[in-house]
Formats: structure tokens, sequence, C-alpha cells
């Protein structure tokens, strides 16, 4: 589903994706981690360009995204990308947040939209929050809302960039438990996060990455009792002692 | 000093008055929506990805915020003759304003723009929506909210700089007041006069601003 061959990529002096190769199935759940500035953002920032990569190859679906010619809008309608800050349009209800997208970019029409995205919102727990505006929501809420967005696409690849980072914490595992759902309903992904409760029951890969390189690609169980590089042992050391 | 104030002259000019005032209105008026459209294009042209186009406009925009209105204004009426570019003095005078008020709009345009967090975009743009789909449904309805305010304050600054029009010997509110003033000996009455009619169009756009404040921006608690 997704291919990186030998990628590369600066900003300005500094490297920040180094020889990346990697592949990711279709229905597979992944999850990148790794230090601040490793480059993991940036990683799946490229999938849908919302980066450009200097050299090398990345397939998603078929499409070469490096391609200028490939069709930008067709690939993106079909990944769905969540951003750490939710990124919702403020002037907007949280239904009509959802359907922007589908009916100005699927052409979908306005009554068929509206059935889908109140569908949508049911399914993350918001089917009562339909008319209320962003900054009547919780940060939990709003990011479930941008989930919800990201799936009246109706994406073959769900992208998320640090979702629950900027959460407080008890509205983490409400945001969590929908990207269990959708990890359990097939859906690709792709999950730049630090919650390892999360990775260790959903990952069937946790990638680790660290000064712009792939260091490690495990499964869960291997990852974190027996992680073969010392990198990764530091950095688990550091993140799962608390 | 009121026995010396004389209503009775006022009276008498107010003719004259009138139809300065609807000059002022129209010749504001139609600088007032050359600023806008000026505005919104320049505006567009120096947020473009293209350097060129975006220094063309930075140059218009610079030069005309770094130099006084009346030099313009003598630039054009004078200046633009004298290079072969005849116009009247009322199409010179809107020309004048729009260009002026223009640059000014511009750059009120795009703080708006430019105050919607980057963030919003990048989500239009991960959905798929094409720049002016972001534009139309993402940025400017929410830019609007932001620019309304400042945009008429500046058509308010555009109506009184088109005092400076009086120089150019257009007739219009200021100059009705020099012409009383010089056939009559009374600065006063005619000023005071000129002043009150741009404080009817002061307080008309005034009030048009507040229920715009209250009607059109954002429906939800920010």
């Amino acid at each position: 589903m997704i291919t990186f061959s030998n990628v590369n990529k600066w900003f300005g002096d500094l490297h920040v994706l180094r020889d990346i190769n990697l592949s990711v199935g279709a229905g597979e759940v992944m999850v990148v981690c790794g230090p601040s500035g490793s480059g993991k953002s940036t990683l799946i920032r490229c999938i849908n360009r919302l980066e450009q990569i200097e050299e090398g190859d990345l397939i998603v679906d078929g499409m070469n995204v490096h391609d200028r010619k490939v069709n930008m809008t067709q690939l993106r309608a079909e990944i769905g990308f969540i951003f750490q800050q939710f990124n919702l349009y403020p002037h907007m209800t949280a239904l009509e947040n959802v359907i922007l997208a589908p009916t100005k970019v699927r052409k979908m029409k306005k009554d068929e939209a509206d059935k889908l995205g109140r569908e949508t919102l049911k399914r993350v727990g918001l089917g009562d929050k339909v008319d209320s505006y962003p900054a009547q929501l919780s940060g939990g809420q709003q990011q479930r809302v941008a989930i919800a967005r990201g799936l009246c696409m109706r994406p073959k690849i769900m992208l998320f960039d640090e979702p629950t980072s900027a959460l407080d914490p008890e509205m983490i595992n409400e945001v969590l438990e929908v990207m269990v759902n959708l990890a359990k309903e097939g859906m690709t992904m792709i999950v730049v996060t630090h919650e390892m409760g999360f990775a260790r029951e959903v990952a069937e890969r946790i990638l680790f990455m660290d000064e712009g390189q792939i260091v490690e690609i495990a499964p869960p169980e291997e990852f974190f009792t027996k992680p073969k590089s010392e990198r990764t042992k530091l950095f688990l050391s550091k993140i799962l002692t608390h | 000093m009121l026995e010396t104030f004389n209503f009775r002259v006022i009276l008498e000019y107010m003719p004259l008055y009138f139809k300065c005032f609807s000059a002022t209105l129209w010749l504001s008026g139609a600088g007032l929506i050359g600023a806008l459209l000026v505005g919104t294009v320049a505006c567009a042209m120096r947020l473009s990805q293209s350097r060129i186009v975006s220094l063309i406009a930075g140059v218009y925009i610079e030069s005309i915020r770094s130099t006084p209105l009346l030099a313009q204004i003598y630039f054009f009426y004078f200046g633009l003759p004298s290079l072969g570019i005849m116009f009247s003095e009322e199409v010179t005078g809107i020309f004048a304003l729009t260009l002026n008020s223009g640059a000014y709009m511009a750059e009120i345009i795009r703080a708006g723009i430019q105050s919607i967090p980057h963030g919003q975009i990048e989500a239009g743009i991960a959905s798929g929506l094409s720049y002016f789909q972001r534009m139309r449904y993402i940025i400017l309805p929410q830019a609007l909210g932001v620019t309304i305010l400042p945009l008429l304050g500046q058509g308010i600054v555009l109506v009184k700089d088109s005092s400076l029009l009086s120089l150019i010997s257009i007739m219009e509110l200021t100059r009705a007041g020099q012409i009383l003033t010089s056939e009559r000996f009374m600065p006063a009455e005619g000023f005071l006069t000129t002043a009150a009619f741009y404080l009817i169009i002061y307080y008309i756009l005034k009030g048009f601003s507040s229920w715009v404040q209250k009607r059109l921006i954002f429906r939800e608690a920010y």
C-alpha cells in the first residue's frame, strides 16, 4: 500500500530523512516512535505530500507521490490525515467540518453527505454534537471530530501525527478507543505516537526512528522485550520507566 | 460670538453644499469600490508563489504607503498630463483615491488571510481541497470577519482624504467651504458646514460598521 525506496529529504542543510526504505501493507497498523526531531512527523507528511521529497521513490496506492504529474487531489482523498492540533475549521459546526471535503472533493450530494456525516460522528461517539462548533467541544471531542472528518472521505489509509499529544490526560483514552476500533476494522494506519499501550494492543510493527533514519522495525513483543539497538533500549528506558 | 455667526449665509449656500455633498459621496463611493478591487488583486498578487508577481505588488503597496496622498494626487494631476496621459479631474481624483486606499486595503486583507492558522490550510490540503476551495470555504469566510471592520475604517479615511481633491479644483465638500469663504469671507461658517456634512457620512459608515459587527461576524462564541 505504501512503499518508500531510498527516500531522502532535507530542510536546508538538515538531512531529515536518510535513505528510508519501508513497506506498509494494506490493513497493517504501524506505530512510529522516536525522539523529537527524529523525522517521524516528516515521514508521514511525505505520504500525502504535505512535504516534498528530494530523492527516491514513494509509492502510495500504486501512485508515485514524487511524480509531479500525479493527481494529488485524488491521492489525498484516499488518505486521511489527523493532526496533533486537530485543525478543525472554527467557523463550521462539527457536521459542516466533516462533510466539507466529501461534498467539494468527492462531489457527494448534500443530503447523502449529511447522512454520512451524522453516521460517522455517531461512530466516534459524538452523535449529539453534530451542531456544536469546535470552540464548544473539549480537546478529545475535537480530535474525534477530526478523525470523523478523515473517515467521511472513506479513505484507504489513515495517518496520525501525534493525535493525543495535545490532549489533557483524561481525554487521551476516548481518542485512542476510536483508533483501536478503526484498527480492528482493518484500516491501514500509520500512527506517530508515544502511547505504548496503544502500540502494544494494535500495532503489527513498531518503527523506531532517530536522526532521520529507521533504527529498528519490529513487532511489539520483540520491540519491547528484546530491542536490537542500543539507541532503542535507551529510548525505551526513558519513556517506559515512569 | 453667536451673533456674528451667520446662519442665513449657510442656508443661502445649501444648494452648493448639497451638490458638493453628492460629489463627495460618489467620488468616495467609486474610490471605495475601486480600492476594494485593487486591494484584493494586489493582496492576491502579494501572496503569490511567483516572486516576480509578489514583487510587483510589493513595490506598488510600499511606494503608495511611503508617500503622501497629496503628492500622489499632484503627480496624477500634473505629472501624467506632462507625460501625455490626460484624464478629467474626476477620473484623476477617483484614480488617486483608488490606488492610495487600495494599497492599504491590500495590507488589511493580507493580515486577515494570514491570521488563519496554517494548520487549517494544511487540513484543507490533506483532504484534497483545491486552492480556490480552501480560499472559498476555509480562509475567506474567516478572514472577512477579521477584516471587515478595518476595511470600513479605511473607507472612512478614504472619505476624509477625498477633501484633498479640492486642491485639483474638483467640486466637493471642502471646495464648497473654500468657495463660501472666498466669496463672503466667512471661513467659520464655510468650513463648519463642510465638517458637518463629513460628520453625516462618518456616522452612516460607523452605523453600518456596528451593524456588520453585530450581524455578520462569527455566529459562534470564539
